[in-house]
């Protein structure tokens, strides 16, 4: 699966982040880094992605197939 | 095959005694089925997890435009506001609303709340037998919020009234709703003056509603309800998560100590506090299109009933769910919301939070009751109104 990230969503809770260390990152002002843009996400960190897809407080993360 | 819905006309979620002890309703409606038709309210509550989620999502099928409230008169007031609109609209002041609140521009507030949270906790500390909501848990919000939106001072005694006030009308239409109507109305037309006068401090939340209207970004005529978007909904809700959590730890000592023995534990434990005893209860939404969930269909026109508190404590999604455990994973609880209309203000409610616990774990050994709590009487916030307490300072 891939994760789309709605960046005009995301509010910088960093929510994401604390869930899934390796695939998101906030940077020095708080803006997202998704370490995996594009990418499929590799099947070790399948339940953390999705576990940081249902942390987002604004649902700026989807889950694509 | 649809399914048939359950139907329910057995207790009212909003009678007094319903309010002062929510649990086993919601619990007998998680029980009845996913969609339950509640009689009364003409409504079809949601009480499981699944579905709250499910229709917070889809907030173009389950519509917020036509109002929150279950009762029609509250929702034809409150529309202009950011939690009565949709779409583009709601993106739109949501922006407004929510740009100075996002982590992100909180980063600059944190150092001033950490220092308010402090002199909070010294001076309840002082004193050591407290209110819990009176001394700390409204102490902390009413000296960060009113300033945080610029509102001038001699209008900040009736705040935490009028935003009871606000929430209270956003039941069914009940005495509650009814006392409710007449504080929520002054409290739009004082915000109304205060646009009007341009009583707000430069710089400040409202001092950019106000450079907002001049630039011609927003129309004058909905910066007072943009105000009470700010003001009603900051001090009430983060007040019952601060007097919940001092409840919950003072009920829990154990899990008071493992707190202070691994302070890492503080943002999941805010979470577990939010999941157990959410400030929110429940908010309406309407069906704009003919849609199923959960297999039952559900007519375009109607309206569901999104029931945060029960769907936090749903057993289909959490062990154990009435057990206080800060060590549990609660990042997915809806005390927030969730989607295009989950809380604004929840990184600030967070930030306040978590500065008053992190004094409190500095400075206090246990937190013990020295009373009976008493619970708020309003259809929508579950707050403590009194919490008797003793803090034993740690040596």
């Amino acid at each position: 699966m891939k994760i789309q990230v709605h960046y005009d969503r995301c509010e910088g809770h960093g929510l994401c982040a604390e869930q899934a260390p390796d695939l998101f990152s906030l940077d020095d002002d708080a803006e997202l880094i998704y370490h995996a843009e594009g990418a499929e996400v590799g099947s070790e960190e399948l339940v953390r992605a999705r576990a940081a897809i249902a942390s987002c407080p604004v649902a700026a993360l989807r889950e694509i197939p | 095959m649809p399914q048939r819905f359950a139907s329910s006309d057995a207790g009212d979620l909003y009678s007094r005694s319903a309010i002062l002890d929510p649990y086993p309703h919601y619990s007998r409606l998680r029980a009845q089925g996913p969609v339950v038709w509640l009689e009364r309210h003409k409504v079809f509550a949601l009480p499981r997890y699944a579905e709250c989620k499910a229709a917070l999502l889809d907030d173009s099928t389950f519509v917020s435009g036509a109002g929150v409230a279950l009762n029609p008169v509250t929702n034809r007031l409150a529309r202009g506001t950011t939690l009565n609109s949709d779409g583009a609209q709601h993106d739109e002041r949501r922006k407004l609303v929510a740009h100075r609140l996002t982590p992100r521009a909180l980063r600059e507030m944190h150092d001033q709340v950490d220092a308010q949270a402090g002199r909070v906790v010294a001076s309840a500390l002082e004193r050591g037998r407290i209110d819990g909501v009176e001394d700390l848990a409204t102490a902390l919000p009413m000296s960060i919020v009113p300033d945080l939106v610029g509102w001038p001072e001699e209008g900040r005694d009736r705040l935490l009234a009028w935003g009871a006030a606000t929430f209270d009308a956003l039941g069914p239409m009940n005495g509650q709703a009814v006392r409710s109507i007449r504080p929520s109305v002054q409290m739009l037309r004082y915000a109304h003056g205060v646009a009007k006068d341009r009583r707000l401090r430069e710089g400040s939340l409202g001092g950019d509603l106000l450079q907002a209207v001049d630039e011609g970004r927003l129309d004058a005529a909905e910066c007072p309800k943009l105000l009470v978007d700010y003001l009603a909904p900051s001090i009430d809700t983060t007040l019952s998560a601060i007097a919940s959590a001092l409840y919950l730890f003072a009920l829990h000592p154990d899990q008071w100590q493992a707190l202070r023995a691994d302070r890492g534990l503080l943002s999941n434990a805010i979470n577990e506090v939010v999941r157990l005893e959410s400030p929110l209860r429940a908010f309406s939404r309407k069906v704009a299109a003919d849609t199923t969930l959960a297999d039952v269909e559900l007519p375009a026109g109607s309206r569901v009933l999104v029931m945060y508190a029960s769907a936090n404590r749903d057993e289909l999604v959490w062990d154990s769910p009435e057990a206080f455990d800060i060590t549990r994973d609660a990042t997915q609880q809806l005390g927030f919301g969730h989607g295009a209309h989950g809380c604004a203000g929840q990184g600030l409610a967070r930030l306040e939070t978590r500065t008053i616990l992190g004094h409190l774990l500095d400075g206090v050994e246990r937190i013990e009751l020295t009373g009976k709590p008493v619970w708020a009487v309003n259809n929508i916030i579950h707050r403590l109104e009194h919490l008797p307490l003793e803090l034993i300072p740690a040596r």
